[in-house]
């Protein structure tokens, strides 16, 4: 299925940076590693003994699939990386994610109450930060991961200095 | 932020610091830590008064023999445990010093662990006078003053006499509202001087066989009424008697659930005055709201089908100092701006809530929104045009989705504020005014993807109302993106001041009559 965008046509998205793949993957592989290894539990307890309920196709079954799932996700995660962006317009930010499950997210510069920045180990070996939004809704939601840390950090001060110019009260 | 820490300034409440006259800090009321805690002292005095009561009830002597040897240090025990309380009261009481002026409100507790608090008046986003059935009975009431930090009240004051209260509302207001700056301001520390409280017209009440008529059509009982069923049915099947067991708790519950509703919405009187919308409700525990103009940041008029019957409705607003209405509570009544009304009611509200709709024919939009459902005959993808009002319904193409919903769910605009309508029979209507829209959203999952369509969700703060655009037109949700973006920030342009009364209005005393006029935002 084509997937057609869901925002206003006509914005140059910038893109996040492709480091930021990496950061996902390492994310990935540790929760799938988790689960995956949760979910075996039940086979290597058949296999040695301990347990007699689940028979074997079932104990193999269930990491299978959650490995399945998990693989199938790993190849979607190029193209959610690249599917995120964000365009700064004279009033507001647009922040747009997702390819199934798509979202474009305006937030006007005057409702901006504080910026965050947060680095994670894996984003700071890779340089990169992510940038959250705060308005007085608790809904709003808005972050750019995977911005290079020169960008975030610019980001940050002209959000900070337009939110300024156009503020507004709650 | 509303709130900051007030450092080293500030009267100190130390030992020395005597009398209430000390530079304009005035203390609660000296009954109020026991009003309070009366729950505590209740509970020392059943825990060391069960065990003689007992007795007595028995025909016994009032102590043990056994215990007599040692009944001087059960006392002493008891006594002390008590003593600390009473002290400990005491001392909070002491300790607890509030202030009016220069703009702020400001109050100190805190006797090992200070705590000096100062609030600006022109954040309040509302103020509440309750009375809790225990201090009602003592003439007092207790104050709560509400800033944007969704959920706690700022500033607290519990308890000061009835009269005090509403006064220092009075002079909370006539701060925040800017009518009383035209006034040469005090000294700080100077108590201000008193302010005349804003004349209200009562608008509507709600008549308490209403009330109960419309708690007994509630969601909830239907949904108890559906447990009791199959109960019933499950105890007849299986022959098992033991479901009956489970009703009884639930049955206790619901009685409670049920009074907690009543004993909230019982006398609700809503009024209006320059100083914005009132709220007084309540039986036993009474609560009078004050919602200044232009604070409601979104307000959902729904109704559960079986109050279609009687043409009920409700309302349900979100207040930023409200915060989340956690189930059943005190929050869910805070939040309620109508328990139950007619159409004639929900409209009147409305009105106060905006008081310039944007629209030539506020009740004919308002109602369509309602009440309103598209034609079924509406042809092509634009989406079909409602003929009242100016809906824009989700797209034929959506049926196959929203089978019932998709004539129904729709959205319009006017110049102050975007409405949109929901559900045929959970009918819902929510109210966004344009300059209280905090960010929009466009999303789309895959199903609707398929249909071409996109819901649009507006972000306001906490609160029961989460306003959603559903199965819209994938191009008329884009353009509606935009327009929405480019109306709030128009609005955002024109709104100038947090001080809804202009001080050169009428310095001493506020505008006494036309309500329509003074509360709103440019």
């Amino acid at each position: 299925m084509r997937t057609e965008a869901i925002d206003p046509p006509g914005i140059d998205w910038l893109r996040v940076s492709p480091k930021y793949v990496k950061v996902r993957l390492a994310g990935w592989a540790l929760g799938n590693l988790i689960v995956v290894s949760l979910l075996s539990i039940p086979l290597v307890l058949v296999l040695t003994g301990v347990w007699t309920w689940p028979p074997v196709w079932l104990g193999v079954a269930i990491p299978a699939a959650a490995l399945l799932l998990a693989l199938w996700r790993l190849v979607l995660i190029p193209r959610q990386v690249r599917s995120i962006g964000y365009a700064e317009r004279e009033d507001d930010l647009l922040i747009r994610r997702g390819i199934f499950f798509q979202r474009t997210l305006v937030v006007p510069y005057g409702r901006m109450q504080y910026v965050d920045i947060s680095v994670g180990p894996v984003e700071r070996s890779l340089g990169l930060c992510t940038l959250k939004l705060h308005t007085a809704s608790a809904a709003t939601n808005a972050e750019i991961p995977g911005l290079p840390a020169s960008e975030g950090a610019r980001l940050r001060e002209q959000l900070s200095a337009r939110g300024e110019a156009r503020l507004a009260g709650l | 932020m509303a709130l900051t820490p007030e450092g080293a300034g500030g009267p100190g409440a130390g030992p020395g610091a005597g009398g209430t006259g000390d530079a304009g800090w005035l203390r609660v009321h000296p009954a109020s830590p026991f009003v309070r805690g009366w729950v505590a002292l209740a509970a020392l005095l059943f825990f060391f008064g069960r065990d003689s009561f007992e007795r007595l009830l028995q025909g016994g002597p009032l102590f043990d023999e056994r215990l007599a040897g040692r009944a001087p240090w059960l006392l002493l025990g008891g006594g002390t445990l008590l003593l600390l309380t009473v002290l400990g009261f005491v001392l909070s009481w002491y300790f607890t010093r509030y202030q009016v002026a220069g703009g702020y409100v400001r109050v100190n507790t805190g006797f090992l662990f200070k705590q000096q608090r100062q609030a600006r008046l022109d954040r309040v986003q509302a103020i509440d006078v309750v009375q809790p059935f225990l201090a009602r009975i003592f003439g007092l009431a207790e104050l709560r003053f509400d800033v944007a930090d969704a959920g706690q009240s700022a500033v607290h004051l519990a308890y000061l006499r009835a009269d005090e209260a509403r006064q220092l509302r009075a002079t909370i207001l006539a701060h925040a509202s800017g009518a009383a700056d035209g006034t040469p301001a005090p000294e700080p520390g100077q108590p201000e001087t008193a302010a005349v409280e804003a004349p209200e017209q009562v608008v509507l009440t709600v008549p308490p066989p209403r009330l109960a008529g419309s708690l007994l059509l509630s969601e909830q009982s239907v949904v108890i009424l559906a447990g009791g069923i199959a109960s019933v049915l499950l105890s007849a099947v299986t022959e098992n008697r033991n479901f009956a067991v489970f009703l009884i708790p639930a049955a206790i519950g619901l009685v409670a659930s049920y009074w907690s509703s009543f004993n909230k919405g019982y006398n609700f009187t809503a009024a209006v005055s320059p100083d914005g919308i009132r709220l007084r409700y309540g039986l036993l525990d009474t609560q009078a709201q004050t919602v200044p103009p232009g604070r409601i940041q979104a307000l959902k008029v729904s109704q559960p089908p079986l109050w279609r019957m009687f043409g009920w409705y409700r309302i349900q607003v979100n207040v930023a100092g409200y915060g989340l209405a956690d189930s059943a509570g005190e929050g869910s009544a805070r939040t309620t701006l109508l328990p139950v009304g007619s159409l004639a009611d929900v409209l009147e509200i409305l009105s106060l809530v905006l008081p310039d709709p944007g629209t030539p024919d506020p009740a004919g939009v308002f109602t369509a929104g309602i009440t309103g459902i598209a034609d079924a005959t509406a042809e092509g993808s634009g989406g079909g045009q409602d003929t009242d009002g100016g809906f824009v319904t989700s797209p034929r193409r959506a049926r196959l989705l929203a089978p019932l919903g998709w004539r129904r769910n729709g959205f319009t605009a006017t110049e102050t504020a975007l409405l949109l309508r929901s559900g045929r029979w959970w009918r819902s209507f929510v109210v966004v005014p344009h300059q209280r829209t905090q960010s929009l959203a466009l999303q789309q999952g895959p199903l609707a993807r398929r249909f071409r369509l996109a819901d649009l969700v507006l972000h306001t703060t906490a609160g029961p109302v989460a306003p959603r655009l559903i199965q819209a037109g994938l191009d008329e949700a884009r353009a509606l993106l935009d327009a929405q973006s480019a109306r709030a920030r128009a609005a955002r342009k024109r709104q100038k001041s947090e001080h809804w009364m202009e001080p050169a209005a009428s310095p001493a005393a506020p505008p006494a009559d036309d309500p329509q006029e003074g509360p709103h935002h440019g």
